[in-house]
């Protein structure tokens, strides 16, 4: 009988297992797919926003593309329950779904911060395409959209509200914007850059009511009041707040749970047919080594590749994960890696604040741990040193005098990339321990 | 799995003498018009611009690019290169940050990632050069930069030593 795989999630890390186990089992294997939603990519959500791509664009795999790879789907369905025991699944339409290896891949919620009139009308979540819907039908030219939280979802979606024609205010509870992507000085020149952009951007302010205004002739409006300045009248809310890793439903699978699904290099939990990847897992970190959850698209993607190797019987170990962040507001590039935040680590700092541009470079030893960069996206040079920062970062290359390089001219990264022959490092990597195939060449079912 | 016979850009840094031929063949080739900011291989100073060497995708084994995109727009064209499917890209740039080589593009103007891709298997960088500094042949891929960038930023490095 062949192997019974049941893959639960249709995200990243769930489709990219599913690819991988057809691009590497030797001898076809059943792969049933659990899947509330229909498989999209959340990463193209902003660009459905301001409708540069057709909702059509956002899916990942079609119903013909899930069928050529010969997958039994049951979408709109959520997983209930995990027997471990038993080795079976348990839908929310009562279907038990039996595997011999599972994985979880279950992702992530958005959560909206705990105030009166969160969950009112014209107050949304920008997660799910569904949600994605319910904002593109409320913002029209002219549209005055406060955005409460100031994160990576905030900021991936900051354009397309904007192409929309809305004028847009962000409000951001932390002192500063971007707090889990850059440090102080890297968000103020954000910040400066998005006024200049007409953004209005107000941080270190709580929110503490949201309230719907009788408007004269026509829509309600909504007021948001706060515990200190003045309140806020506009038409749409959107609350990025966070996000929860949906695992409340594994309360009884006697899977070991921090964090996240804790799993070993193989992305096994503690019961080892039962892997968990993406947002669910809490693996290793490529830097520290800790055990962590990387709630990031990349990290997703190589834990579902990982997964699906071994899945179709190979020995694949993960060496962990990066965090790697990305994203442009009105033409200025943002981007952080690994162990920025870092607050002992020896760091350089090097900035042309009319530009502007900002490099924060952190060090273990002659080694990078972490990285911030800043610039306008126009500029050739910011995005070069984009790549090779990661590169530095990912290799963990031994500087030695470029170091120093570094500490005089933080800006020519290159020189250091190259002089220290980090490429001659990189070549032979591979998640897989082979070379990846393109995206169509995914055997299909005979 | 018998090994791909893919042809590679061999750089040979020591016959570079900076005069950004490829820069302009490739970016014409690319684009259409004569901008080395479009240039996807791109000649880096040395030793205070007394040394050049030309720097571009190496075409590796994992493909960071096509393995981060979310929608599958980077795939394997004929020429064994990695290649940006424009209709499909929509300009997140997780690939930019994903390739840990900085031979990913963007262009704000198009808002799509861009990058080597080998000019579907004949190369205008190649053609163009001078000297041979850039070949296109069937050899592994190696760090073809790494032993002369070290070589010629020694001058570099001492003086920052000293500083």
């Amino acid at each position: 009988m062949a192997t019974r795989h049941l893959i639960i999630g249709g995200g990243t890390a769930g489709m990219n297992a599913i690819r991988t186990i057809r691009e590497e089992e030797r001898e076809r294997s059943d792969i049933a797919l659990v899947s509330a939603e229909k498989p999209y990519s959340r990463m193209v959500l902003p660009y459905y926003l301001d409708r540069s791509i057709a909702e059509s664009r956002v899916y990942t795999a079609t119903a013909k593309v899930l069928a050529d790879w010969g997958v039994k789907t049951y979408l709109g369905r959520r997983a209930v329950g995990l027997d471990t025991k038993a080795n079976a699944c348990a839908l929310d339409d009562g279907t038990r779904v039996e595997y011999d290896d599972c994985l979880i891949a279950t992702g992530s919620s958005a959560v909206r911060a705990r105030v009166p009139g969160a969950d009112g009308r014209g107050v949304h979540s920008f997660w799910t395409l569904d949600e994605a819907r319910g904002v593109l039908r409320e913002i029209t030219p002219g549209s005055h959209v406060v955005m409460v939280g100031a994160g990576f979802i905030s900021f991936t979606i900051l354009n397309s509200i904007l192409a929309l024609g809305a004028t847009l205010t962000i409000v951001e509870i932390a002192p500063q914007i971007l707090p889990r992507m850059v440090d102080a000085t890297g968000a103020g020149l954000v910040q400066q850059w998005l006024e200049r952009h007409g953004v209005t951007v107000r941080a270190g302010a709580t929110v503490t009511s949201i309230d719907d205004v009788a408007a004269r002739g026509g829509k309600s409006k909504k007021r948001l009041s706060f515990k200190q300045g003045k309140d806020l009248v506009c038409d749409v809310v959107v609350m990025a707040t966070g996000i929860k890793t949906n695992l409340d439903w594994l309360k009884d699978s006697g899977l070991r749970i921090n964090a996240g699904i804790v799993v070993d290099e193989h992305l096994r939990s503690n019961v080892p047919n039962v892997y968990a990847a993406g947002d669910v897992a809490a693996g290793r970190d490529l830097i520290s080594g800790a055990e962590a959850v990387h709630a990031i698209e990349p990290t997703a993607q190589e834990h579902g590749r990982i997964v699906g190797s071994n899945m179709a019987g190979r020995d694949v170990r993960y060496r962990g994960s990066l965090i790697i962040n990305i994203v442009e507001v009105c033409h200025l590039d943002v981007a952080s890696f690994g162990a920025w935040d870092d607050a002992r680590a020896a760091s350089i700092t090097g900035l042309k604040a009319d530009r502007p541009a900002y490099r924060k470079l952190l060090f273990s030893g002659d080694r990078l741990t972490g990285a911030i960069i800043l610039g306008p996206s126009s500029d050739i040079w910011t995005t070069n040193d984009v790549g090779m920062l990661k590169g530095l970062v990912q290799s963990g290359v031994r500087l030695g005098a470029y170091r120093q390089h570094l500490e005089r001219n933080p800006f020519d990264v290159k020189t250091a990339f190259i002089g220290s022959k980090t490429t001659a490092q990189l070549l032979p990597e591979t998640v897989l321990g082979r070379p990846s195939k393109a995206p169509g060449d995914t055997p299909v079912a005979v | 799995m018998s090994a791909l016979t893919t042809k590679v850009l061999k750089i040979t840094p020591e016959k570079c003498t900076g005069c950004l031929r490829c820069e302009l063949a490739c970016s014409y080739m690319q684009t259409g018009t004569f901008q080395p900011a479009k240039s996807v291989i791109r000649v880096s100073p040395f030793e205070g611009h007394t040394s050049y060497a030309p720097y571009t995708c190496t075409q590796c084994a994992e493909g960071w690019c096509m393995t981060a995109c979310p929608v599958g727009a980077i795939t394997i064209n004929a020429a064994g290169a990695k290649d940006v499917l424009d209709d499909t890209c929509v300009g997140c740039k997780l690939c930019t940050i994903a390739c840990p080589y900085g031979t990913m593009f963007y262009d704000p103007d198009t808002r799509k990632a861009f990058k080597c891709n080998l000019c579907g298997g004949d190369p205008a960088c190649a053609e163009a050069c001078p000297t041979a500094a850039i070949t296109y042949e069937d050899v592994p891929t190696v760090d073809w930069l790494g032993d002369f960038a070290a070589e010629r930023s020694r001058r570099v490095l001492a003086s920052a030593g000293a500083a």
